[in-house]
């Protein structure tokens, strides 16, 4: 739908082209590194080369000497003058703490922990000096994986701990060992997903300012949460609030990874302190491999058991996280959440669910897209399809059998969470029948005659959006809060700001909102600026912009602010047309008497009598023009979407080519389809890459031998497809507007039906993925084992 | 370190600036010329975010120091709109959506530029393969693909007008 940037109607819903675009197109855009202060010096870090070590010393009296270095920090340094870094999850109830500090003190606990920092005239300079540093380690026996962390007699990453696990915890509905031995079929697998970064573009950075005179902390982080980071700022470096101001330039991209609150950022602040100068830090894309925070790594041992008429029965899972050497800002939340959607979309009655993350000498994990889902959703929808495989039924058929009906929600599935809405069976069926239209099945049987190896392979989601209820989630160990609070200011002139505690990191939503709060208010789109990034200037969001929030939180809570400065502005133009109020309607900027056009008066006049000439303003209101709300949701919002993959094996390479996808879902309602397209493409690009290519491969003496992207490898425009893509637009029953969120679903879709395809492509070999990535290697390995033992055992 | 001075005409104007010999170009650009547009997304040459046309092609500022490019003509991203109006190319993603976090995107333009130069009426398979020297983690590309498809019809159009 084309639309006039002077129309006030029809914004929400229509293909409106961004907002944001201008400035990124022509280089006028502000990424951190773009930001120059007066006298600002630039910083680097001194990374660990052991995964496990004793700090004996530190020797920087040849750094401190060279020309251009304005001091060095080590772990000594800061150890009295800082609080460990920050865990906002605390969800075992036996959960033990790694209270690491910005710079290690005493040990080092994964390959590219940091043990000093340098402040130059420079970046170039800071780097030499950072070769100058002497650190003494002392190397301490590795712990390189889950099963060395898991071994009897594995040396432990704390002393004070009894072994390597972070803690327990275990969810039971029913008796799920009584149902599983009288079903009439069980599958029971080992399932791993490898370790993952998300890679935004930019990598992560900050500028500190801090004015030793008066104690106020003025910093720009490429972040996606300045309202938590500010909180944790404070907490760390014990500031008060009011002294914190955090900015946030142009982001670009997050994925989660810039959810999490970093070392870096309490070291530039600590290092401007000192020197009285700002100063820059930013990692490098080498360094980002080792200090972003890493996700995914997972071992799910599961059982699901069915009765012959396909009725699924009970699910058993065991959870273990690979975590690092130290827990990152969202602790075990990741795999917390995979053990909670261990259920997936279906009605399981009996249900078994333990997790144990287990630390490892590697970087600590964090947040990235999915956030624990895909994980989830991987075993649970491989394994639905080797259940109906096993029973007889056509897959699909098998899925349908076992969703909650559309009635029957809200749904509790049994394990913590109530889904709110779905219609499952429609979405599969668009899906299906998007598949058979685009004629799928016969390119696989066309593909199959010359001998090539196709498939077709599902997975169903869900997403946990509109993060979320601030006391639920505090009583489930958050410790923090998930509304959103927005503001909406008319000002002299009657245009529109709207104040907005979410970030833009790419994701559009600068357009999003500006279209919700234009078409709520009755202005035109280019009548609205949107303003975030600024704790100082812009409402407190709980949580940041993550968990898929941006739309349905912060465009919730926009909208009902709005809303109430609309009632104030018909109150206001009732008493100057000496009409009603309810009379009245807003429509391009003009407020006049329903069904009398010529009766009215603009906003632009309105705002004049709100703020410079208050003459003609009733005696009963105060002056000036804003709303505030503040939103907290009674649950979260569930979307849910359907993935097809069709791909191509080449059995001499192992190479798995995905040549055509299709996703149907359901994000309640859309506020600008052209942005929900491309966030389902981007995050379906990287369940691709999680599926096929991307990961981070540790060796046995836990050193990171993927440091850069010749070794990472990031899907390119050769590697994916075209998608179709159809939309369903259910709104969800309890958030104002009805949106969903949607920016995680394409992360958590794909690897399942990526690696059922895979498995229909070689069904005659019986190779069955159980691990992914399944990259070359990995793939030709099991298809060599697979053909070598002659089918499936 | 002793300096050196570099003299690059970049999008039509001069630039002399004293720098160390080891400066790469991209830093040279963006810190002494003050043209931040270009990006730097992996610093060892695969990413493609800072590319840069020199004298015409294609290359990745990050993999070539300053000194390198003594007296040539470089083009970046703030040199692709002509006042305050898009280029064809620069509306086409804008009009396609084939942009969302914009770090890519200067390289990617730049790439496309050439590439359209070069071959004014490619395949999508031609422009996929021209762009896979430029990576982007937001956009799964098929936007960006039809932005350059987009681009090159407009090229075609205006082309037939004449």
């Amino acid at each position: 739908m084309a639309v006039q940037s002077d129309e006030s109607t029809n914004l929400v819903g229509a293909r409106v082209k961004r907002t944001e675009d201008g400035r990124l197109l022509t280089g006028r855009g502000q990424f951190v590194d773009d930001l120059v202060l007066p006298r600002m010096l630039e910083a680097a870090v001194l990374r660990s080369p052991h995964a496990h070590a004793r700090i004996v010393g530190v020797d920087a009296s040849a750094a401190l000497a060279m020309e251009g270095v304005f001091g060095v920090l080590t772990g000594a340094d800061i150890a009295d003058e800082v609080e460990p870094q920050p865990v906002i999850y605390h969800v075992l109830p036996d959960q033990r703490a790694t209270d690491t500090r910005a710079i290690a003190t005493d040990r080092v606990r994964w390959v590219g922990q940091i043990v000093a920092a340098v402040v130059a005239r420079d970046r170039y300079v800071a780097e030499d000096a950072l070769a100058a540093i002497v650190v003494d380690y002392e190397p301490l026996p590795v712990v390189a994986n889950l099963d060395a962390a898991l071994a009897a007699d594995a040396p432990r990453l704390y002393d004070d701990w009894p072994d390597n696990v972070v803690g327990n915890i275990e969810w039971s509905n029913g008796d799920a060992d009584a149902a599983i031995a009288g079903a009439d079929a069980v599958v029971a697998r080992r399932m791993s997903v490898g370790r993952l970064l998300g890679c935004p573009l930019e990598p992560r950075g900050c500028v500190a300012s801090w004015d030793p005179f008066t104690d106020d902390l003025d910093i720009w982080m490429s972040t996606q949460s300045p309202n938590l980071a500010r909180d944790l700022l404070g907490e760390t470096l014990r500031l008060p609030g009011h002294r914190i101001r955090v900015r946030v330039p142009d982001v670009g991209g997050g994925f989660g990874n810039k959810f999490d609150f970093y070392p870096e950022e309490i070291i530039a602040s600590l290092l401007s302190k000192r020197c009285g100068r700002p100063v820059k830090l930013l990692e490098d894309r080498a360094e980002s491999f080792v200090a972003t925070g890493q996700s995914r790594e997972v071992v799910i041992e599961a059982t699901m058991a069915a009765k012959a008429d396909g009725t699924i029965v009970a699910l058993k899972a065991e959870v273990r996280t690979v975590c690092g050497g130290a827990l990152g800002t969202v602790g075990v939340g990741p795999g917390w959440l995979s053990a909670t959607m261990m259920t997936g979309v279906y009605k399981i009655p009996n249900v078994d669910v333990r997790l144990s993350p287990v630390l490892t000498n590697r970087a600590p994990m964090g947040s990235f897209r999915g956030w624990g889902q895909p994980e989830a959703n991987f075993v649970n929808e491989r394994l639905i399809e080797l259940l109906a495989e096993e029973l007889g039924i056509e897959r699909n058929e098998m899925r349908r059998r076992n969703f909650p009906a559309p009635e029957e929600f809200p749904y509790e599935t049994g394990v913590v969470f109530t889904y709110d809405s779905g219609q499952y069976g429609q979405c599969l069926d668009l899906c299906q029948d998007s598949v058979r239209e685009s004629g799928w099945p016969q390119r696989l049987e066309a593909a199959r005659a010359e001998g090539r190896s196709v498939g077709i392979g599902y997975g169903f989601h869900v997403e946990a959006t509109a993060f979320g209820p601030s006391r639920i989630l505090n009583l489930v160990g958050l410790n923090h809060s998930g509304f959103d609070e927005a503001v909406v200011r008319i000002d002299s002139t009657g245009r529109v700001t709207a104040f907005t505690g979410q970030v833009a990191m790419g994701q559009g939503i600068e357009t999003a909102l500006a279209q919700l709060t234009a078409q709520t208010m009755g202005v035109a789109l280019q009548d609205v600026v949107v303003v975030s990034g600024d704790t100082a200037t812009c409402p407190y969001t709980g949580y940041g912009t993550g968990a898929s929030r941006g739309a349905a939180m912060g465009g919730a809570s926009l909208m009902r602010a709005t809303e109430l400065l609309r009632e104030k502005v018909k109150r206001i133009a009732a008493y100057q047309l000496e009409a009603a109020p309810e009379d009245l309607e807003i429509h391009n900027g003009r407020i006049s008497v329903r069904g009398t056009p010529s009766i009215g008066v603009t906003l632009a006049e309105i705002g004049n009598a709100a703020y410079r000439r208050l003459s003609d303003f009733p005696a009963d209101e105060d002056a000036t023009l804003e709303e505030r709300y503040v939103f907290d949701p009674e649950n979260l919002a569930w979307s849910y979407g359907c993935t097809a993959a069709l791909v191509e094996v080449d059995r001499r390479t192992g190479v798995t080519q995905v040549l055509d996808y299709v996703i149907a879902h359901d994000c309640g309602t859309v506020i600008n389809p052209m942005i929900v397209d491309g966030q389902i493409h981007g995050g379906a690009t990287q369940g691709i890459g999680e599926a096929l290519y991307e990961e981070l491969v540790y060796d046995d003496q836990g050193g990171l031998t993927t440091t850069s992207f010749a070794d990472y490898t990031l899907p390119s425009a050769c590697e994916v497809p075209r998608f179709t893509l159809h939309h369903m637009d259910t709104p969800a029953p309890h958030i104002p507007g009805g949106m969903k969120g949607m920016g995680e679903a394409g992360t958590i879709g794909g690897p399942a039906a990526i690696a059922n395809a895979v498995d229909q492509a070689l069904a005659d070999i019986g190779v069955e993925v159980r691990a992914i990535p399944i990259t070359p290697p990995r793939l030709l390995d099991m298809i060599e084992t697979a053909t070598r033992e002659g089918g499936r055992s | 370190m002793s300096k050196i001075d570099v003299q690059v005409t970049i999008n039509g104007e001069v630039y002399r600036e004293a720098c160390e010999p080891r400066r790469t170009l991209a830093d040279f650009i963006r810190k002494d010329c003050g043209l931040t547009g270009t990006h730097l997304g992996c610093e060892h040459g695969v990413c493609g975010a800072c590319t840069v046309r020199l004298d015409g092609q294609t290359v990745r500022s990050c993999l070539m120091l300053a000194v390198q490019a003594e007296g040539a003509s470089i083009t970046t991203i703030e040199g692709l709109s002509d006042g305050v109006e898009l280029s064809p190319l620069q509306q086409a993603f804008h009009d396609n959506h084939g942009l969302q976090c914009g770090f890519c995107t200067p390289g990617m333009l730049l790439t496309a530029q050439e590439l359209l130069e070069q071959n004014p009426d490619p395949t999508e398979d031609e422009v996929r393969d021209r762009l896979a020297g430029n990576l982007c983690r937001c956009t799964g590309y098929e936007f960006i693909v039809d932005s350059v498809l987009d681009a090159a019809g407009r090229q075609a159009a205006v082309a037939g007008d004449a």
